[in-house]
């Protein structure tokens, strides 16, 4: 993890976004995560990074979950390397209403040391984070 | 009365998971939160972020205040009057705004046209002849305002963002626009407009580092009477606008599904 992550828990900047959180999520399926990030997409309208999760059946399922449009993601204080693979995160976040599976639009994420991050998303919008 | 019921119950699930998942008082407050989440556009405007730098407005060699800089997004001032839709409006507005605006072109990497406020940075080039509006998003474009002609082209447009011509009123930049298509939408919660939406808009800088803009909205096919927003954007000084090209990756369109 960089220093620039550890700003982003203090940000309270009100955002916008590409599109309205539900639209596509839903605030009463709350999800959350914990494993071992495989990929970050660096991309717009949002970026993606991919966490693998083990169940207890020992099966792994690869999580795709959703932050903010880069723009907002750079000044918040994320790098495209913020995340990096390998890390293990706990991931707190919403599902999406068309009951895509292994998806979610990433509110907070939990890092190893303890601190808590931002995801930038709309989500963070509607609930004034 | 079955389905209320059965989404009652996935609800106080769901809010008892949240308690569950996160202990403690802060969790309580998130139960309290997503009840209180209406749709978008439904909320009122939040309050406005910290002012921009202060100090003299920058001129040009002729005199004239210069809005070239990178600029925050545009954001509404908070209080303003509703605008008096015409029934089929006021009706598609709900509708939109009832679906969480999944049809909004905007998700779709389509432009937004004028006067929607984009939640992203745009930078002002001014010269004595052209303003350029360049987008860092929703999708990475420019608007062209010309400060050198007096009248519109005969059957202009359409135009996502119309043709538009400014007149100086003072220290106030008067920008005229129109010849615009219906396909867009002024914002989030979905109000329309007709092709023949005229808007004018009236730029004025304040001091050095923040913008006032006040956008006169006339479409007698679309609204009773013109719809007066007043608007204010500040100067970004710490960093340069970035590239966001909104088609690259949308895989979020496959998923809004509304209500």
């Amino acid at each position: 993890m960089n220093r620039y992550l550890m700003i982003l828990a203090a940000c309270a900047i009100p955002l916008a976004a590409h599109h309205s959180f539900e639209a596509e999520y839903d605030f009463n399926k709350s999800m959350k995560i914990t494993g071992v990030i495989t990929k970050m997409e660096w991309m717009n309208p949002h970026a993606h990074f991919y966490v693998d999760v083990k169940g207890a059946d020992g099966k792994v399922i690869n999580w795709n979950m959703e932050l903010g449009a880069i723009p907002v993601l750079l000044k918040q204080g994320w790098r495209k390397d913020s995340l990096k693979k390998g890390d293990t995160v706990t991931v707190e976040g919403y599902l999406p209403k068309d009951g895509t599976r292994a998806m979610g639009n990433a509110r907070r994420v939990l890092l190893p040391d303890g601190r808590q991050v931002f995801g930038g998303t709309s989500a963070n919008v509607a609930d004034g984070k | 009365m079955q389905r209320s019921y059965r989404n009652l119950v996935l609800t106080a699930a769901a809010a008892a998971t949240v308690l569950l998942l996160a202990g403690g008082q802060g969790s309580a407050q998130e139960a309290t939160k997503q009840k209180q989440i209406v749709p978008p556009g439904a909320a009122p405007p939040k309050p406005l972020g910290p002012r921009g730098p202060s100090g003299p407005v920058p001129r040009t060699s002729d005199g004239k205040p210069d809005f070239s800089g990178l600029w925050n997004s545009q954001r509404n001032l908070p209080g303003q009057e509703e605008p008096a839709m015409l029934p089929w409006a006021a009706a598609l507005t709900k509708e939109r705004t009832a679906n969480y605006s999944a049809d909004d072109p905007e998700a779709r990497c389509i432009p937004g046209g004028v006067p929607r406020a984009f939640p992203y940075h745009h930078q002002i080039v001014q010269t004595s002849k052209l303003m350029l509006v360049l987008f860092e998003g929703n999708i990475h474009t420019f608007r062209q305002i010309f400060l050198d002609r007096t009248e519109h082209p005969k059957n202009v447009g359409p135009l996502w963002y119309g043709d538009s011509i400014a007149k100086w009123e003072g220290d106030t930049l008067v920008v005229d626009s129109v010849g615009f298509n219906d396909q867009f939408w002024f914002d989030m919660a979905g109000h329309p407009h007709s092709t023949e939406l005229h808007v004018i808009e009236r730029y004025h800088r304040r001091d050095f580092g923040n913008l006032e803009i006040e956008v006169t909205v006339i479409d007698p096919k679309t609204y009773s009477k013109p719809w007066v927003m007043k608007r204010e954007a500040t100067l970004e000084t710490e960093i340069e606008m970035t590239e966001y090209v909104c088609n690259e990756n949308n895989s979020d369109a496959l998923h809004l599904v509304g209500k």
